[in-house]
């Protein structure tokens, strides 16, 4: 059989435009919801987002309890009861509280959408917070967090974030055995009341949408009212620390987790795009230049990263990696020195196509089936932006000068106030 | 329905492909039968040090990452005991660079001493990251030889220890390459924006070429039958107790697989299975508590593991366990609770069929099992497993005899 040409690569270019519809509705009670109609299985995917995640709380450990207790009883279900029938009838859910927000994921077969919803209105609008069920998950926490102490990544980033966010905000406070003991359910309730109200909610739908979705949502969420409108107040202010150097002892590790960055700018400024792109060269692919220089050529590590990201509040940029004890000096002085090496010296226009192209790529996995496009809705939606936000970023993919990369180098990464951790 | 069209090459490679055209990537899947049950007990670790080689270029390719990310695409690769699995995703009109690379590997790596020496330095770091440095991260180190006394199950895929992959050397690894690495060993699935047509014919322009090669047989014994109970207890610097528990159980491709995994989940997947309810919500023994079958080509493993609460004795734990399986081994069961395990596979099997990458990783694995098309038929097998297979499946393999327990003690002596 003849032997094809195997020194050239078969490349050629692809289409990075997104097509993306979203279809938005209000509820009788105003609620927003958001549709992404698309995929090939009867399946659907419904995220219940409130504005009630870590920011919002007024003692530590606040948002997530409320969260985790939701399905622990309500009123018409003990929590055995709804454990029980949401498995029975296929649906997976899921609890989340970030920093920002907080709510359910469900998954679930088109036919059960009736049960799903009913069972929605029920553990979002009419949890109970029981005292035993409480005091059972507090005890649980309280195992998990001695567990996780125990692991020098966490130990990294805790200490990291309380670095840069300071320990009067809810992004950076480290969480301590003590916060366990002291909630109380009735902070909770509080807590529940004023959160998790219609006003604070958006729901967001993907999957091959049911017919008849607006109508069960009306039936089942949009009767609901709230009773009394709570005005917040701004307790938590961010502060980052003036020692900006740490170190951890870990007796016995084998590796030491190093944890380097700062806060920095949000979503919404217009250089976020440029610096996910400069991010990306530095550390966010596996071909990127720490990765290639810490793990590639010299093995130091399993995996180094760098990333940025963004909470409604500030923006956070961190580089990552666990490193066997004996190389902690010579890796942070290799970061530091790519990082100069990016201030200093135009990337060359070869690796500056390298990353364009994988970061199309990126985009297109980004919305790759329904629930990949529902994530990357969520994640423009909480900050007020739309699908144009990735419009943007493929703009600047393309057209992203070398002088650029200079510029937001220097303006983004100065190595002297960038915080540092190591424990281990 | 996963449609799949079939097509086996000149030198016995097979090619899987399922169209999705709601995708605008392609999803590109190759399993080698290879995995850690084919080393030598003094080069445990070698088939996933090999996959890490894989990634540092081939005969005519100096790199493998840049090409692909050049063209878009994004992969990653994993090793178990069984097989050696490698996937990529890459927008469709640029699938043929995934079949040049992968086809490429196939063909001839470009076995670098270099190279070989800074994997093993990875790989090292990898073994002390996710196995060592990690509270707990040892115990199926532990637990996998008190299981298996002759069978390379006994050792798990990072290997027995770092000192076998420290040294291994160049011509092991080339002798491991031609006598694993063939495309008579290996499944080749694509799904996602690409047609049957196409699929084949770019299997056959570039992997057609790639001559037949003999594969090496693995020698080794099958595991005698367990007779008695065996616990080990040891003593680590981690915050609370553990338990561990193996039984022996069956191979995924034998009949009283899909009953042995359903009963497996009425014990403990999620908040409403028994072990959790009783043991976590009721007794408050756990702060939590999973089992899982190990899902292997060879007889694997039913393993269950649970954390201990405060000043709960593992004693006591461990036998709070064995009376929650021995009320299902005394055939308390109802249609009920059948029907809502059920019930998740189906939930499950069509979420996992949302995702092209998941669809082509699924194909390749049932291929190997037998037949691709038993993607469409896992519910079903499921819904054959009914009261009677489930209570049989838990008595013939949950006994104590066949078990192996791991106490995983706290040296701790005020334990927080």
């Amino acid at each position: 059989m003849k032997m094809p040409d195997r020194i050239q690569p078969p490349l050629f270019q692809f289409d990075t435009r997104i097509k993306t519809g979203v279809t938005s509705v209000r509820l009788k009670n105003g609620i927003p919801v958001f549709m992404l109609d698309a995929g090939t299985e009867e399946i659907m995917r419904i995220e219940f987002v409130f504005r009630a995640g870590s920011s919002k709380e007024y003692v530590p450990l606040l948002a997530s309890s409320t969260n985790m207790m939701l399905t622990e009883g309500t009123e018409n279900f003990s929590s055995e009861e709804l454990n029980s029938v949401l498995d029975y009838y296929g649906i997976f859910l899921s609890l989340s509280a970030e920093k920002d927000s907080a709510g359910i994921i469900m998954y679930f077969l088109n036919k059960q959408i009736r049960k799903a919803l009913e069972l929605a209105s029920e553990i979002l609008f009419k949890p109970v917070f029981p005292d035993k069920e409480f005091s059972i998950l507090m005890n649980k926490r309280i195992r998990w967090h001695l567990i996780n102490r125990e692991k020098v990544q966490n130990l990294a980033m805790d200490e990291f974030l309380e670095s840069i966010f300071g320990s009067q905000h809810p992004y950076g406070r480290q969480v301590k055995e003590e916060d366990f003991r002291n909630l109380i359910p009735t902070v909770l309730r509080d807590f529940h009341s004023k959160f998790y109200t219609p006003e604070n909610l958006g729901i967001i739908i993907s999957g091959r949408i049911h017919e008849k979705t607006t109508e069960l949502l009306n039936r089942y969420l949009g009767e609901i009212r709230t009773k009394k409108n709570y005005i917040e107040e701004t307790l938590n202010h961010l502060q980052g620390k003036a020692q900006n150097h740490l170190r951890i002892e870990k007796n016995g590790a084998l590796q030491a987790a190093i944890r380097i960055g700062s806060s920095t700018i949000k979503k919404t400024d217009p250089d976020y795009p440029g610096l996910k792109f400069l991010n990306t060269i530095l550390g966010g692919y596996f071909g990127s230049r720490l990765m290639k220089n810490i793990r590639e050529e010299k093995g130091f590590t399993y995996g180094i990263h760098s990333s940025v990201s963004s909470f409604r509040e500030s923006g956070l940029l961190v580089i990552s990696t666990d490193v066997g004890t004996e190389y902690v000096q010579d890796t942070i002085h290799e970061i530091y020195s790519e990082i100069r090496r990016l201030q200093n010296d135009a990337v060359k226009n070869d690796e500056i196509k390298v990353v364009r192209n994988f970061v199309s790529g990126e985009l297109l996995r980004m919305f790759n089936g329904p629930f990949a496009l529902a994530e990357s809705f969520k994640a423009v939606w909480e900050f007020g932006l739309d699908f144009t936000y990735y419009d943007r970023l493929a703009e600047k993919v393309k057209t992203i000068s070398q002088d650029e990369i200079i510029r937001l180098a220097t303006t983004y990464y100065d190595i002297d106030k960038l915080y540092e951790v190591v424990a281990g | 329905m996963v449609n799949i069209s079939s097509h086996r090459l000149g030198n016995g490679l097979k090619v899987l492909v399922h169209e999705d055209r709601s995708s605008p990537l392609v999803a590109m899947n190759i399993l080698y039968k290879v995995g850690s049950r084919d080393e030598d007990p003094g080069r445990t670790g070698l088939a996933h040090l090999f996959e890490h080689l894989m990634f540092g270029g081939s005969l005519n390719i100096p790199e493998y990452d840049l090409p692909l990310q050049l063209a878009g695409g994004d992969n990653n690769a994993f090793t178990n005991n069984d097989i050696t699995n490698y996937y990529i995703t890459v927008p469709a009109k640029n699938i043929e660079t995934g079949f040049w690379l992968e086809s490429d590997r196939m063909f001839e790596l470009d076995f670098s001493q270099k190279n070989l020496e800074i994997q093993k330095s990875v790989v090292i770091q990898e073994f002390k990251q996710r196995y060592l440095n990690q509270p707990y991260g040892d115990a199926m180190l532990n637990l996998r030889p008190l299981a298996y006394k002759l069978h390379p199950y006994r050792w798990a895929t990072i290997g027995m220890d770092i000192s076998h992959i420290q040294n291994v050397g160049l011509s092991e690894v080339k002798e491991f390459f031609f006598s694993h690495y063939a495309p008579n060993n290996a499944i080749l699935s694509l799904t996602g924006n690409i047609t049957p047509e196409r699929g084949f014919n770019l299997a056959e322009k570039w992997f057609g070429p790639i001559p037949y090669r003999n594969i090496k047989d693995s020698v080794y014994t099958d595991e005698p039958e367990q007779i008695s109970e065996r616990i080990l207890t040891i003593e680590k610097d981690v915050p609370s107790d553990a338990l561990y528990k193996a039984w022996h159980t069956c191979s995924r491709g034998s009949e009283d697989f899909h009953a042995l995994d359903v009963a497996t989940d009425l014990l403990a997947a999620g908040e409403s299975s028994r072990l959790y309810t009783n043991l976590v919500k009721k007794q408050n023994l756990f702060s939590e508590i999973n089992a899982y079958l190990t899902s292997e080509a060879d007889p694997g493993l039913l393993v269950l593991y649970g954390r201990l609460m405060k000043d709960i004795d593992i004693e006591t734990a461990d036998r709070a366990v064995n009376e929650i399986i021995d009320s299902l081994k005394n055939g308390s069961l109802d249609n009920r609770e059948i029907e809502k395990v059920r019930n998740k596979f189906e939930s499950s099997t069509v979420l996992a069929n949302t995702s092209i990458l998941n669809k082509a990783i699924s194909i390749s694995f049932y291929e190997m099992l037998g037949s691709a098309d038993l993607i469409n038929r896992e519910v079903e097998n499921y819904c054959t497993a009914g009261k009677s297979e489930i209570v049989n499946a838990t008595r013939k393999y949950l006994t104590k005899e066949n078990c192996s327990t791991l106490y995983y003690l706290s040296s701790r002596k005020n334990q927080g």
